[in-house]
């Protein structure tokens, strides 16, 4: 949940983009509608984040009460769930640094939570290659 | 892009560099940009030169740089004319100028390499499928020889620290990228942990390309035409160089195909094998591949920090931030199947 930029920066960019590049730019320059199509994409990931983030941070939550101990709810406020989850992975992060889940069932938990984490992140930046992972012949 | 100077302002001030530094009689009778990498400038030239008609392409130095420790386009230039001296498919590297007030940046000259570099099309194209036949061999073949070049005319190739390990020193480089970056996460902390405890020790130490991968070569119906891009040429364990290739990144959509989108791994490494003389561990490959989905996601991070920052606003890099998560998944996958 540490990903950069975050999602308004990410719609800047775009709109920054979109405004600055291609509403003076004329048809047909390969470069600019590859940045375009980038800059589009951006706006598509922007989409995901908004309807996929809530369940993610909920998801996020009940896995780090898991992994840390506790059972604290998140906090009343919705806006301060981000930030909340930021402090509680760094708490995880100095907790993995120190050792803490280096004992082969702790090891696995975090694995679990690692890579839930990314399935997620994926999700919003990219559900084609879930996709397509879901059915690639075994790799060789 | 803003710096970029004009076509006639190349033209010229090319032609006038030709003749003063090397005596040439020059007439640049093209200058056309090529679409390039996010630092470096390409250039199509076409000129007579001594009567003659050449096509030559022109590198040059952006004001910024994407990664410090890029080898200078002097040492670039150096290195190129040794691999190309010792039978290493690479652009014949022709006339270099250190003085950046010719062209805005330093910059060299090579001839032009017919082919296509576009990964997606490399492993797509039904006009390749021949060359997609006889790749395998010559990459491999290719490799062995650059894995073997004299590098002790090259001391400014970056190494691992004395007493480090290629992987260690790697590992090690990849925190100080991600805690410069205020980066460092569960995912990463992780991954670069089990990284730690489970460095490979290399068998030996060569000279790495450092970004051979498909993308970074040029391919015609033939085959391998050209090796490019090398700024990121290190000492360090030949592993590396076949771990990063094997990347499902430069798979270009062939996710199955660990060699490039293109073939197995295995025949690859038995044909790198045949050509080096050397034996490979392939566990070892297997911790360069995963680390480099580590580093890459890494990169990815500092590459939007580029846009974040305000250096370089930019839509491409600030979307890179985001892929960062393909390489994390990658890196963990491949965590898991090698053991946690």
């Amino acid at each position: 949940m540490l990903d950069r930029p975050t999602l308004s920066e990410l719609i800047e960019a775009a709109r920054e983009h979109i405004e600055i590049g291609v509403i003076p730019a004329v048809k047909g320059d390969g470069k600019l509608y590859f940045q375009t199509l980038v800059a589009l994409n951006v706006l598509k990931i922007a989409e995901r984040e908004i309807a996929l983030r809530p369940a993610h941070q909920r998801a996020a939550w009940a896995r780090l009460n898991a992994l840390l101990g506790g059972e604290s709810p998140p906090p009343a406020d919705h806006d301060a769930w981000e930030p909340a989850i930021a402090v509680r992975s760094a708490d995880l992060t100095r907790a993995i640094r120190d050792g803490a889940y280096d004992a082969p069932q702790a090891r696995r938990a975090l694995f679990d939570h690692l890579r839930a984490t990314a399935v997620e992140a994926l999700e919003i930046a990219n559900p084609k290659l879930l996709d397509s992972l879901k059915t690639e012949p075994p790799g060789q | 892009m803003s710096d970029a100077p004009s076509v006639q302002l190349v033209q010229t001030r090319l032609a006038a560099f030709l003749r003063d530094a090397a005596g040439l009689d020059v007439t640049i009778t093209g200058a056309q940009p090529l679409a390039g990498g996010a630092s470096r400038d390409m250039w199509r030239i076409d000129a007579v030169i001594d009567g003659q008609p050449e096509r030559l392409v022109l590198r040059r130095d952006l004001p910024t740089q994407m990664i410090d420790s890029a080898l200078s386009r002097e040492h670039e230039f150096a290195l190129m004319t040794a691999a190309f001296a010792a039978g290493i498919r690479v652009a014949r590297p022709r006339w270099l100028c250190a003085d950046p007030s010719i062209l805005g940046g330093a910059f060299f000259l090579m001839d032009y390499a017919d082919g296509i570099a576009i990964g997606r099309k490399v492993v797509s194209l039904p006009d390749l499928a021949d060359a997609r036949r006889v790749l395998p061999a010559q990459l491999a073949e290719q490799l062995a020889r650059i894995h073997a070049l004299d590098v002790r005319p090259f001391g400014f190739l970056p190494a691992p620290p004395p007493g480090n390990s290629p992987a260690q020193a790697a590992v090690d480089q990849t925190w100080a990228l991600l805690e410069g970056l205020n980066a460092v996460t569960p995912t990463f902390a992780f991954c670069l942990r089990w990284a730690a405890e489970r460095a490979p020790s290399p068998a030996r130490v060569t000279l790495i390309h450092g970004d051979f991968r498909i993308g970074n070569v040029m391919v015609d119906a033939a085959g391998l035409t050209a090796i490019a891009d090398w700024e990121f040429a290190h000492l360090g364990d030949p592993a590396e160089e076949l771990g990063y290739l094997c990347m499902r990144d430069w798979r270009f959509g062939v996710g199955h195909l660990r060699m490039g989108g293109i073939s197995p791994r295995e025949p690859f490494l038995q044909a790198y094998e045949a050509a080096c003389g050397y034996s490979v561990d392939r566990a070892a490959v297997d911790w360069w591949e995963i680390f480099g989905n580590i580093r890459w996601a890494a990169v990815c991070l500092g590459q939007a920090a580029r846009h974040l920052g305000g250096q370089d606003r930019s839509v491409e890099l600030a979307s890179l931030g985001r892929r960062s998560a393909e390489m994390q998944l990658e890196a963990l996958n491949g965590i898991e199947k090698m053991g946690l």
